[in-house]
């Protein structure tokens, strides 16, 4: 099976909603298991998050618009994150270590527990960052 | 999401509902937290959240610590499958007071 659609969205909290909906509707159309749906849209989910927190850090309102794009080619499900918020230096992404229990990093962790694949790719004119998160299903 | 709070003797119950991220969570944090600082034992009722992500749990492991700190605690009760899976995801199983 081949499938490719994507979507944009502003970028803000308000968003996150959206974007899982639209994740939950892509999916629907993919044989997955309901767990295996509910891990994908929550690293989605946690990814968008990232680009609104980390992306647009001190930056209160925006009509930036962040693309998400799903595409799946056979059993290998790509999924893109395109935005134009702070340049992404992929070597300072470090999510926090699980046993100093505190509040926040875990958004990544859950990324990498979830998703074979997570790189920084520079292939965009028309975009800041390109974030690429791979599995094979 | 919304809430629902009841209260019988030192114990306040939060009853949330619906999907708990980014958006909800200074609201989520606006409800739990005056109670834990309060003193009162604070159990959150998971039943009816259909979803949590890592800003979910932030609002579990910051609700757990600020009751360590005023000698009461957090008891999480009936989480719904998809949030248990992410609570264990994130190893926190052992830490937080699940019920």
């Amino acid at each position: 099976m081949t499938l490719s659609e994507s979507k944009d969205f502003l970028v803000n909290s308000a968003s996150l909603k959206e974007v899982r909906t639209f994740s939950r509707d892509v999916f629907e159309k993919i044989n997955l298991d309901q767990d295996l749906k509910d891990e994908l849209v929550l690293a989605i989910a946690e990814a968008a998050q990232n680009i609104v927190k980390h992306g647009y850090k001190g930056i209160e309102e925006t009509s930036d618009r962040m693309e998400i794009k799903i595409s799946l080619n056979e059993d290998q499900l790509e999924i893109g994150f395109y935005d134009k918020g702070k340049p992404v230096v992929p070597e300072n992404i470090q999510h926090r270590k699980l046993d100093d229990i505190k509040p926040g990093g875990l958004g990544t962790f859950f990324i990498k527990q979830i998703m074979d694949g997570a790189i920084f790719k520079k292939d965009q004119q028309d975009w800041v960052n390109h974030l690429v998160l791979t599995k094979k299903i | 999401m919304s809430y629902k709070v009841t209260t019988e003797g030192n114990i306040s119950t939060v009853f949330l509902n619906g999907e708990i991220d980014m958006d909800v969570t200074e609201k989520a944090k606006e409800v739990i937290l005056p109670l834990v600082e309060s003193g009162k034992e604070v159990h959150l009722n998971l039943k009816d959240v259909s979803y949590m992500d890592s800003s979910g749990i932030s609002v579990l492991i910051e609700s757990h610590q600020k009751a360590l700190e005023k000698n009461t605690k957090v008891v999480v009760k009936e989480v719904s499958k998809s949030v248990l899976k992410v609570i264990m995801m994130a190893k926190l199983e052992q830490i937080l007071n699940l019920e």
